[in-house]
This record gives structure tokens, C-alpha cells and sequence, in this order.
């Protein structure tokens, strides 16, 4: 059956929906891919900036711990004095980790690039399902009105750490309505990411152009795509984590309370763990894979090479994506799990860095010899390579059993998995919001201000998740109030300061970004142009600068992948290095195959 | 099928549309794409079943007796007639949906009322289900056991009540003014969330009831 881009093909004229007149149906309850994508920006950078305040809280304490807070003490821990109490302490870094991974990171990675490129980079008007975008956005901001509700209410917001664990986070160990208006956040927000993934799936299936074919897609919308099918599989997994939670918290029920709280022998706290992990480790890719995907092509257009082996990257990734799902026991190897299937856990998990391998591998190729275009989202991409590999690598120690019998829950493991999602995810992120700022709001981020950023991220997250890598290693532990009540870690005292005052740089250099998404957004800035960085996707070639409601005017037809660039046929015919996706350019021998068949 | 608006503009010379015209928007394909969608959807929803009957199996096994001595066993018949009147309903449904597609909306709006009315009946079953147990002391705070049972079972019954919702708004409009092809691709797509709701109700009843 013809997909309904082949059918547009066919009939001579193309229908456009008219775009909406009333405030309302252009600014908030919007339908338009475009302003949705803007809409999840907003919210996920709004509390990029929440959680990266209680980043800072946290470091402080590791820091400096009982001295009152500078600044955010008196505004906030007014009532303790400017201090940070255990209590307090412990819902901080909860807190730090749920916001930063479900309502900053996944908002902006997913939520913005998802529903701004997925259409736009393959040649559809839209998405497949325009009102299920515009509920996917309105479910997201419930879940982040109840995140701001928890911090309102008596007791205070979520202690039970990022993973909510019972029996820790059930009434036994964190009474109070703050934990159960968090864990229901976390189902909500779990809807709102299943109607996403529904959209995503559905749309780069049915919605490509006629001509964009799976092996022309751009690497970014293959990211989006896996990380959909993710998402679709094991989002409504911690769905039902939660809601058991939920039932235990507010109904009596006995999933996951056991001991002396419970009757009649109770549940098991062991299983909320595998109900978590099965949906946490593919998330951990869920996080990472749109950024792949964005560096694969960003690396490409700015080296001004073909991507090295597109297929070998797509099918790494879709390996990646496969695996993904098999190795989440690596994170419960200290549950008591039978040693036979804790090896079987860490065979697959140290599979899985043979495509992860062959990805970085395919990005050294890409830039190696190229003519590398140093511009800011080029920096980012480049960084993102550096943190992530630090990342992955670290990651190896962990998949292997017997070092991770040593590392379990020290800073190794904080300082690992912030490499990965924190520094990899957020340089990524920034890699594509820099890239594809012009597209999305008509104007270029400032160059200057966006090199600053840059340096102060990447030498921040470099040496604060290094400092967290070195105290891990030297045995501190994982979310103490006070690290330093262990004499055998009073040594790392220094360490522990230098890294938070690299913490505050890196926070403080944010400011660059802010100041300049500001300045570019609603300041005066020169349009950027339909193709400011001469690059060869539909969006760029096909599409104006902020695109029009119905994207592009006629459907393009796609001749090509994603990477023509450099080619130097093309260099002779058009005088320029790059050849759009849809272009025709009637002279130009495309393969030695198709030439053949002429 | 087909559905490409005839009213759509004819590009100008130099190849933009004119602007400033209405054009509805009726893409070809619909149907197959909202059809995908649907499945996406439902294999989605499976998975959150999928980690609740992981949950109960898990649970399970880690108890001593199931059940306790002194609580309660499910009853078999109940639940049971509830799994013929899901199949009932959805067989309702499915001649419909065909009696729909063969020019006959008079029958078609009796069967898909007579599915509304199973569905409701399947609701009732299982209040007298629920209240038997409730009286007989079985409460969701009394162990595992309870909890699994009154979970499993009453998270099941909020989805046939979203579905009921649908059915009877589908069927109410079929009775006074018959569907359109709007209606007819809205009763597909609830007659696909349909039979997952009742599938898991058979699966339900296997694990829950029965084993």
C-alpha cells in the first residue's frame, strides 16, 4: 500500500490545513508541531534551571558542609538557619536527579528535537497525530505542576532518592503527601511520553516524503525513532511501578512493603527494583540516543564530509536500541541475584559496547581529515564525543561484577552515569539547540557568547564528574550528608571543595546561554537565513526560516541521503560543496550504480 | 481512501501556493496511519499489564500460601460468565463493524448497542464480585494477596469503563443519526482498544482467578 507521501506524489495538488487565528489555538493549546517543540523547550530549560540549583545546593554541602548556604540560603532554608539539614539534604539530591532526567533532559532532548525535526527533517507537514502532540505537551506540564505542588506541601517534596526505592519510599520510610504527588508526576509524565512515542513512531513511518527512504533518513530522526520505540515499550513499565507505588502509599496494598511493616508476609522491595531497571536501563539509552543521532549529523555537515558508514551507525544504533533492553540487572548485581544470571547480565552489557564502539568509531572518521568548520554546535558535538567517552568507558568497570562489587553506589557510579546522561545528554542537547536555533526561531545564537558556554561546560562537567570519579574511587560514598564523618575519606576534603567550586563555574558559565537565548529570542538580531550553515537536509534547503505552519509549500522529493557534502562533481557543477536532499541537479552522476543504469 | 480534498489549490507559475484560502485538510492514508497508531498504542498499554501480571507473578512466589488460610479464595463463576460476556460484546461489535461496512446501519446501531449494554453488564458482574469479597473480609490492605486482586482487577475495570464511555457515545450516535465515515474509523480504532481490554480480561482471568 502506497504510504500518503507517495499518494501526495500522485495527485497534482497538495492540501495545506490553514493555520489557527485565535491566540489561544497559536500560542497555548497549539497543534502545530513547531510551537509544541517550543513549548517543551520552555518547560524542560525552566527546570534545567531548578535542578542545576540543587546541583548546587548538593555540591555545597560536599563542599562546605554545615556553613550556611551564600545567596540561595537565606531565600530558601530560611527557617534552618541557611543550613542544609540531612532531611532537606536528601530530598535536594532526590530531587536533582528526577528533575534533571524526566522534566529538563527528556523535555528538551525528546520533547523539543522530537516534535521540531521529526517532521520537518522528513518532509511532512506535521505529525501523524497533531492533537495527540498538543495532549502529549498539556500531560507534561501536569506532571511538572505536581512536581512544583510537592515542594508546597507538609514535609516537603520526594526524599526516597531519584529511583524512588521502597521500602524507603513508602509511607514506612518517606510519609507525606510531597513523595506521592512526585511518584504520581512520574506516571504522568510516563503518559505524556507514551502519546509522544506514539506520535514519533506512527509519523516516521507513514509521514516520510516520497524518496526518503530508511536509509536516507537523517541520523538525528533515527535516534528520535529508536529512542520512540524505547520509550513506547518501557515507559509504561515504570507506568506500573508507579501506580503499584502509588496503591501501596495511598491504599493499603503490600507490593513492595515487607518486614515488620507488613501483614501476612507482605511484598518485596526487590521488585519494584526490576519493575524500575527494566524501564531505567533503556532510558539511560533513551537519553542518549538522540544525541547520537544529532552528532552523527551535526559531525557530518560541519567536517563538510559524508557521515563515515551511515548504514553501520544505523544499525549500531539499532543494535544499541535491541540490547538496551536486555542488561538491566546490571544495576541490581547487589540485590543477591543468582551469579548465574548476574553474568549473563554483564555479558550483555559489555556487548553492548561493541556498537556503541562502532558509532564513536564511525564519528572519528567523519572528522578525521575533514574541513572541520569550528562553529559553536560543532564545539558541543565534539565535546559530546569527549564526555561520552569518558562515560562509556567508565561504564565498563561497572558492567563487570567483581568491580562492581568495589564501586557499587560510591561516586564512581554518580560520576559514570553524569559523564553519560548529564554531560553527554545536555552537550548534546546543546549541540542540536545551537545547530538548529536559526530554523526554530529565524535567528542565529550568538557565536561569542555561545564559545563561552562551551568552554565553561566542558571544562566544567570534565572535571566535577572527574572529581566525582576520583572520590568514588578512593571508596566515598554515594548521597551522604556528610562524607566526612568517615575518617578514611577526610583526605578528600580538598578534592571535594576544588570540585564544587568547578561545580559553581559550570553553573555560573550557564549564564552565557541564558543571556544570549534571551538577547537572540527577543532582541534584534539579523535573520539567519534558510540555510545559514550550508547544510544539505529538508528542513534546511526546503523549508524558511522559522518554517511556515504547513512546513514546506510543496511536499520535496527526496533524491538522496543525508550527507551530500563535499562531493566534488558537485563542487564543479554548482560551485558549492553541498547538494540538498531533494536538489536536482540534472548533470550530476550520483553513484557509480545509477550511472551504470544510464 | 481517496480522501484528498478536490477544493486544494493548484500551485501559481512560479510554484507557491496561493495563500489565503481554506483548504481542509484530508489526508490520504488516514486510516492506515491512525490504524498504526493504534497498535503502537495498545502494544504500549501491554507492557504497563505486562510489569502488573510480572508484579503478581513475582509476589506470588515469594508467598508462602496463595491465598492465606484465612482469607477468602476468588470465585470461578462470576468472573467466569464476565469472560463470555467480554467475548459476547466484542463478537457484537465485529458484526457491526461489518454490518456497517455492508450498508446495513439499522442492525449495525443494535449490535453496537447490545455490546454497550454487554459491557456495562460485565461492570456489574464484577461490583458483585468485588462487594462479596469486600464482605467477606477481603481488604486491599490485608497482605499481598488482596493487594494483587484488587489492582490487577480494578485498574482492568477502569479501562472497560474509558471503553464503555466510547462504545455508548458511539452507539448513541448510531441509533439517532447512524455513523459516517468519521464514526466508522472512531468505532474501529475503540473496537481495537476494545478487544485489548478484552484479551486482558481472558488473561486475567487464567492468572488471577483460575491459577
Amino acid at each position: 500500500m502506497a504510504t500518503p507521501a507517495q499518494v501526495l506524489e500522485q495527485v497534482e495538488t497538495q492540501p495545506i490545513h490553514p493555520p489557527p487565528t485565535s491566540f489561544w489555538r497559536k500560542h497555548v493549546f497549539s497543534t502545530d508541531h513547531k510551537v509544541i517543540a517550543r513549548q517543551f523547550l520552555w518547560a524542560g530549560l525552566l527546570f534545567l534551571l531548578v535542578g542545576g540549583t540543587l546541583a548546587m545546593l548538593i555540591r555545597w554541602q560536599w563542599g562546605f558542609p554545615y556553613r550556611k548556604v551564600p545567596i540561595l540560603g537565606d531565600v530558601f532554608l530560611g527557617a534552618n538557619g541557611g543550613l542544609i539539614g540531612p532531611a532537606t539534604y536528601q530530598k535536594i539530591f532526590t530531587m536533582h536527579g528526577l528533575i534533571m532526567i524526566f522534566f529538563a533532559v527528556t523535555p528538551v532532548l525528546i520533547g523539543t528535537f522530537g516534535n521540531f525535526l521529526i517532521p520537518l527533517m522528513i518532509g511532512a507537514r506535521d505529525m501523524a497525530f497533531p492533537k495527540l502532540n498538543m495532549y502529549s505537551f498539556w500531560t507534561f506540564a501536569l506532571s511538572q505542576a505536581l512536581v512544583v505542588a510537592s515542594f508546597l506541601v507538609d514535609l516537603g517534596t520526594a526524599g526516597a532518592g531519584w529511583t524512588s526505592y521502597p521500602p524507603l519510599a513508602t509511607n514506612v520510610g518517606t510519609p507525606g503527601a510531597g513523595q506521592t504527588l512526585v511518584v504520581a508526576a512520574l506516571f504522568v509524565t510516563g503518559v505524556s511520553s507514551t502519546m509522544g512515542a506514539i506520535n514519533y513512531v506512527t509519523t516516521v513511518i507513514r509521514l516520510r516524503a516520497p524518496g526518503m527512504t530508511w536509509m536516507r533518513l537523517p541520523l538525528t530522526i533515527w535516534g528520535l525513532w529508536l529512542t520512540a520505540i524505547l520509550n513506547a515499550l518501557f515507559v509504561p513499565v515504570l507506568g506500573s511501578a508507579a501506580l503499584l507505588l502509588l496503591l501501596d502509599r495511598s491504599f493499603g496494598t503490600q507490593f513492595f512493603v515487607a518486614g515488620a511493616a507488613a501483614v501476612r508476609g507482605g511484598g518485596d522491595p526487590i521488585l519494584y527494583q526490576h519493575l524500575f531497571w527494566i524501564f531505567g536501563h533503556p532510558e539511560v539509552y533513551i537519553m542518549i540516543l538522540p544525541a547520537w543521532g544529532i552528532l552523527g549529523d551535526v559531525l557530518a555537515f560541519f567536517a563538510r564530509k559524508p557521515h563515515h558508514w551511515y548504514r553501520g551507525s544505523v544499525w549500531a544504533m539499532v543494535a544499541v536500541t535491541v540490547l538496551s533492553a536486555m542488561v538491566y540487572g546490571h544495576h541490581m548485581f547487589m540485590t543477591g541475584m543468582s551469579p548465574l544470571l548476574g553474568e549473563a547480565f554483564m555479558l550483555f552489557t559489555l556487548t553492548i559496547s561493541v556498537p556503541s564502539m562502532v558509532v564513536v568509531l564511525n564519528w572519528l572518521f567523519t572528522i578525521w581529515k575533514g574541513s572541520i568548520r569550528f562553529t559553536t554546535p560543532m564545539l558541543f558535538a565534539l565535546g559530546t564525543m569527549f564526555v561520552f567517552g569518558v562515560g562509556g568507558l567508565t561504564g565498563l568497570f561497572l558492567g563487570d561484577i567483581s568491580m562492581d562489587l568495589y564501586l557499587h553506589d560510591t561516586m564512581f557510579v554518580v560520576g559514570h552515569f553524569h559523564f553519560t546522561m548529564a554531560a553527554a545528554s545536555f552537550m548534546g542537547a546543546m549541540t542540536g539547540l545551537y545547530f538548529w536555533f536559526p530554523k526554530m526561531y529565524g535567528r542565529a545564537l550568538d557565536e561569542r557568547l555561545g564559545k563561552v558556554h562551551f568552554w565553561f561546560s566542558i571544562v566544567g562537567f570534565t572535571v566535577v564528574f572527574g572529581g566525582q570519579l576520583i572520590v568514588g574511587w578512593a571508596g566515598q560514598q554515594r548521597r551522604l550528608f556528610d562524607p566526612f564523618q568517615y575518617t578514611f575519606i577526610q583526605g578528600l576534603r580538598g578534592l571535594n571543595q576544588w570540585t564544587s567550586l568547578f561545580a559553581f563555574a559550570l553553573f555560573a558559565g550557564q549564564f552565557a546561554f541564558v543571556w544570549n537565548f534571551f538577547k537572540t529570542v527577543f532582541g534584534k538580531a539579523e535573520p539567519a537565513g534558510q540555510n545559514p550553515w550550508e547544510v544539505t537536509t529538508l528542513e534546511w534547503t526546503d523549508a524558511t526560516s522559522p518554517p511556515a505552519f504547513h512546513n514546506f509549500d510543496v511536499i520535496p522529493v527526496v533524491l538522496r541521503g543525508p550527507h551530500e557534502l563535499g562531493n566534488p562533481e558537485g563542487k564543479r557543477l554548482l560551485g558549492r560543496d553541498w547538494i540538498g536532499q531533494a536538489e536536482k541537479v540534472p548533470a550530476l552522476r550520483e553513484t557509480p550504480a545509477a550511472a551504470a543504469k544510464a | 481512501m481517496g480522501a484528498v480534498s478536490s477544493t486544494a489549490a493548484s500551485p501559481s507559475p512560479d510554484g507557491s501556493l496561493p495563500r489565503g484560502r481554506v483548504i481542509p485538510l484530508r489526508r490520504p492514508g488516514e486510516a492506515a496511519t491512525a490504524w498504526l497508531g493504534m497498535v503502537v498504542f495498545l502494544g504500549s498499554w501491554a507492557m504497563m499489564f505486562a510489569g502488573l501480571f510480572f508484579s503478581y507473578g513475582l509476589v506470588r512466589l515469594r508467598s508462602p500460601a496463595w491465598p492465606p488460610l484465612d482469607q477468602p479464595s476468588l470465585p470461578l463463576l462470576l468472573p467466569g460468565v464476565n469472560v463470555a460476556v467480554v467475548l459476547l460484546s466484542e463478537g457484537a461489535l465485529v458484526l457491526a463493524l461489518r454490518w456497517l461496512r455492508g450498508g446495513k446501519p439499522r442492525p449495525a446501531a443494535a449490535a453496537l448497542a447490545g455490546a454497550t449494554l454487554l459491557g456495562a453488564t460485565f461492570l456489574a458482574l464484577q461490583s458483585v464480585v468485588w462487594v462479596s469479597l469486600w464482605d467477606a473480609g477481603l481488604r486491599p490492605d490485608g497482605g499481598p494477596y488482596p493487594s494483587v486482586f484488587y489492582a490487577l482487577t480494578v485498574f482492568h475495570a477502569l479501562h472497560v469503563a474509558v471503553g464503555l464511555v466510547a462504545l455508548a457515545w458511539l452507539a448513541g450516535r448510531a441509533l439517532a443519526s447512524g455513523l459516517g465515515p468519521p464514526g466508522r474509523q472512531a468505532l474501529r480504532l475503540w473496537g481495537m482498544y476494545w478487544h485489548f481490554v478484552g484479551a486482558v480480561w481472558v488473561a486475567m482471568y487464567l492468572a488471577v482467578y483460575v491459577v
